[in-house]
């Protein structure tokens, strides 16, 4: 991982060839950068595409030490880093300043290291997400030729060119199904499903923006695991303010980001169909299925049913032994075994096994239902205060008449 | 002491001398040392699994000196298949597919099915109910097999194959198509690009196969779309929605159609137009369909349709990444048939009444419970109600393992 050849305070040997190296690029200077052009081209790509070899390379050879970005040379880059952070926060999408390529370039392992620094998962998974965009939003301009040679150079993918008009689309591209599936079977829009593409020996019909955005999440998963180990380090005073201010903003942002929580007390009525589903099939004893139950229990965990609850219940209204009742709700529940605690399958996959039944109206705008409790929780909740604030205002009303 | 219905014993000695003569001939899943094995015993005590056979050698004398009486690989590779689940390290696992006639409707379950409410005294054949009257649905089950629920399986598998080598582009070489030994057949694929694939992927294919969240419009149904050719020709889903339909509609009967609820158009044009809509299929762009049946209609329809192109196969089985699946060519306990790999091209001609039905040997006298008819090596048995019959091996042993009698000793 080249981040940490950044980061790890070394032997300072190179340090003067990377001053050298540096002071004759003025960043500006643009007729510097002319002299040699396919560096200059590869610098470009870098700047855009950070996740490509040529790139990570650059960066790599240039072998900067921690003490060497606190040179005001560095400043641009150091302030570039911490915006890429910041925009990521605001807008979840990171704009591309390609003016300045090495700048752009640089600012991009500096804005990894403030993220693992900052070391919170939630600002990684976003800020590996807001890298992803952008540089969807750059591949939507390539040419289709250049998107097959990026996926197939730094994906590994097996793409071919082979035109062809579906329904009046021209589809230029066909992927083997594999690496189409590694991207797309996250996607939740009909038109992303396997069954809903055109598929032939092996491989499926894409245009060219819909390559780049499968290309999309395979950089999402690329910086993800970049950003995703926590660092710890001291820093020198140049990049510890910086790193300050992002977390100042994040801190300020991170509750409006967050989404709504899940209710404290658990609210039945909010139950999604395809949990009632199950709920009723236990209580009439039919013999669920593993994913039933594995379903049902997953989702009461993390609603915050409590344990010694639920094993009540289950062994209530079924024959279940007690004691391995408790074992696989513990072990659901993350307190047993490998110690995860489990989430619930998404809607496709109890859809794949038959167990999302009666959708409604609120099913069609999630693809999970755990966000399906989360707002019709959140319905009741609002349509509980208005009743109560009507009442209130009720009686306010007849006392004044009185 | 009363002899046990299902004489384990007996049967197990049977499994015994098969194996004593015919291990030799089983050969080893691709990639032996990197699997996982399990094996289950006649006697009830518990899945023995965890277990490393990493050569030809073993593997064999394992089944020779354990007759087991269901023998199981898994479906995964791991670094070490011994260790516990978590700490196995998983490598990849073969794309499995499970067909099994019991998850199918079929009226000839009617015939030799029954259930019993442990609850209250209701019972039944066939299928059983979601829910007893009484309100629970704890049942006890009676569950046999005929050459109907066989074929059907060989249907839905010859489907499947069918999606496998066309869309996925699987080459006959990298498909293991296996009998069950029991009501199915298994399909393993080894191919490197499905090796690797996770679950949500594997969910994915197993959608495409059954064709679930399936949307017309983009399968061509759609005004908004465009385009001069029929698609009933075409490979993928494309084809296969129109060639479903096609078939649907020319085959269903006015009562079939008026029970869906269609729109009155739709519903009229289906019956009383089915020419024009046909001939509109076989010449035009679906595109053309909406105007003779509505969106929501023509979801309906294909509903009931697709089923004739997609294939009936366990969701489980395939999205589970860390599956058990029967060893090729291994005894069944519950039969007493071999689990047989049938070479590609051979399925249609394949009769598993005839060739799994393996073990042979002098007769053996059964006192019979109840059991319906089979036809075992084209001879006709059963059925059977609390009689004795001295029967050949061959089927002694099939009523044997399915519990409906036991070995009467003189
Ligand atoms: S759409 Fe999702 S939440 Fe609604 S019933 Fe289906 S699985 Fe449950
Ligand atoms: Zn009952
Ligand atoms: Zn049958």
């Amino acid at each position: 991982m080249y981040f940490c050849d950044i980061v790890k305070p070394r032997e300072r040997n190179y340090l003067k060839q990377v001053k050298t190296w540096h002071q004759s690029r003025d960043i500006n200077d643009k007729a510097c950068h002319a002299s040699n052009y396919s560096e200059m081209m590869s610098e470009r790509e870098a700047a855009k595409y950070p996740f490509i070899q040529a790139g990570v390379k650059l960066v790599e050879g240039l072998n900067l030490q921690l003490d060497d970005l606190t040179d005001p040379n560095y400043r641009k880059v150091l302030d570039r880093a911490a915006e890429r952070v910041t925009e990521a926060i605001i807008q979840g999408e990171v704009s591309a300043k390609l003016a300045e390529p090495l700048t752009e370039l640089l600012s991009y392992p500096i804005a990894v290291m403030y993220v693992t620094l900052i070391g919170e998962q939630f600002l990684s998974r976003r800020f590996a997400l807001a890298e992803a965009v952008r540089s969807y939003n750059l591949l939507q301009q390539e040419y289709e030729d250049k998107i097959m040679q990026i996926a197939e150079d730094e994906f590994s993918w097996n793409i071919v060119k082979d035109p062809e008009y579906i329904d009046g689309t021209q589809h230029n591209l066909k992927l083997r199904f594999s690496d189409y599936l590694r991207s797309a079977s996250g996607f939740h829009e009909p038109k992303w499903k396997l069954v809903n593409r055109k598929m032939e020996d092996g491989f499926v019909s894409l245009t060219g923006i819909e390559a780049a955005r499968l290309i999309q999440v395979e950089v999402d998963n690329w910086v993800k695991e970049r950003v995703s180990t926590p660092s710890k380090f001291s820093l020198p005073q140049e990049i510890q303010s910086r790193v300050d201010a992002v977390r100042k903003v994040f801190e300020e942002n991170r509750s409006k980001l967050g989404g709504s929580r899940l209710p404290e007390e658990i609210i039945n009525e909010a139950f999604p169909p395809c949990m009632i589903y199950c709920l009723e099939g236990l209580l009439s004893g039919r013999r669920a299925s593993h994913m039933e139950r594995f379903g049902l229990t997953s989702f009461l965990v993390n609603i915050g049913m409590p344990i010694d609850q639920m094993v009540s219940f289950y062994t209530d209204v079924t024959d279940f032994d007690e004691s391995l009742t408790r074992y696989q709700i513990e072990h659901i529940a993350g307190l047993k075994g490998n110690r995860t605690r489990y989430t619930p399958p998404t809607c496709a996959t109890l859809r794949t096994h038959g167990i999302c039944r009666n959708m409604d109206s609120i099913c069609k705008t999630v693809s999970h239902p755990l966000s399906y409790y989360r707002k019709k929780a959140w319905r009741i909740q609002r349509r509980e205060k208005e009743k109560a604030k009507e009442t209130q205002a009720e009686t306010s009303n007849t006392t004044k008449q009185e | 002491m009363e002899e046990e219905w299902g004489s384990p014993k007996f049967v197990a000695e049977q499994f015994q001398r098969w194996y004593a003569q015919h291990s030799h001939t089983i050969p080893a899943p691709i990639e032996l040392p990197q699997r996982e094995f399990a094996f289950l015993n006649f006697f009830g005590r518990g899945m023995h699994r965890h277990i490393k056979l990493p050569t030809l050698q073993e593997l064999q004398r394992y089944l020779r000196q354990n007759a087991p009486a269901h023998s199981y690989h898994s479906s995964g590779y791991y670094d070490d298949p011994t260790a516990d689940m978590t700490r196995k390290g998983w490598l990849g696992a073969d794309l499995v597919f499970d067909i099994d006639a019991d998850h199918f409707e079929l009226p000839c379950q009617k015939v030799h099915d029954k259930w019993w409410c442990r609850n209250c005294d209701e019972q039944g054949t066939g299928h059983l109910p979601e829910i007893c009257k009484c309100g629970k649905a704890q049942f006890t089950t009676e569950t046999w097999i005929c050459e109907k629920c066989l074929q059907a399986a060989k249907h839905e598998t010859h489907k499947l194959l069918d999606i496998l080598i066309q869309d996925f582009g699987v080459h006959p070489d990298e498909l293991i198509t296996n009998f069950s030994g029991n009501r199915g057949y298994h399909v393993h694929v080894h191919n490197n690009d499905f090796k690797t694939l996770n679950q949500h992927a594997r969910r994915e294919i197993v959608d495409y196969i059954m064709a679930i969240g399936l949307e017309p419009e983009f399968q061509g149904f759609s005004q908004r779309n465009r385009g001069t050719r029929s698609t009933l020709a075409m490979g993928g889903w494309r084809g296969r929605t129109g060639r479903a339909l096609y078939d649907y509609i020319s085959e269903a009967k006015p009562e079939e159609i008026k029970k869906l609820k269609l729109g009155r158009k739709a519903s009229s044009n289906i019956i009383n137009n089915k020419e024009q809509v046909l001939e509109t299929l076989m010449e035009r762009h679906p595109s053309n369909i909406t105007p003779l049946i509505d969106p929501k209609s023509l979801k309906t329809v294909l509903n009931e349709a697709l089923g004739l192109q997609a294939s009936e196969i366990d969701t489980v089985v395939t999205t589970d990444i860390h599956r058990l699946i029967r060893l090729p060519n291994t005894l069944h306990g519950k039969t007493g048939w071999q689990v047989q790999t049938i070479p590609y091209g051979a399925l249609p001609d394949y009769d598993p009444l005839v060739k799994s039905v393996v073990m042979s040997g002098s007769p053996v006298k059964l006192e019979f419970k109840r059991a319906p008819k089979i036809q075992l090596k084209g001879e006709g048995y059963g059925p059977y109600n609390e009689e004795e019959v001295t029967l050949p091996m061959e089927a002694a042993l099939f009523y044997l393992c399915k519990k409906g009698a036991r070995v009467k000793n003189e």
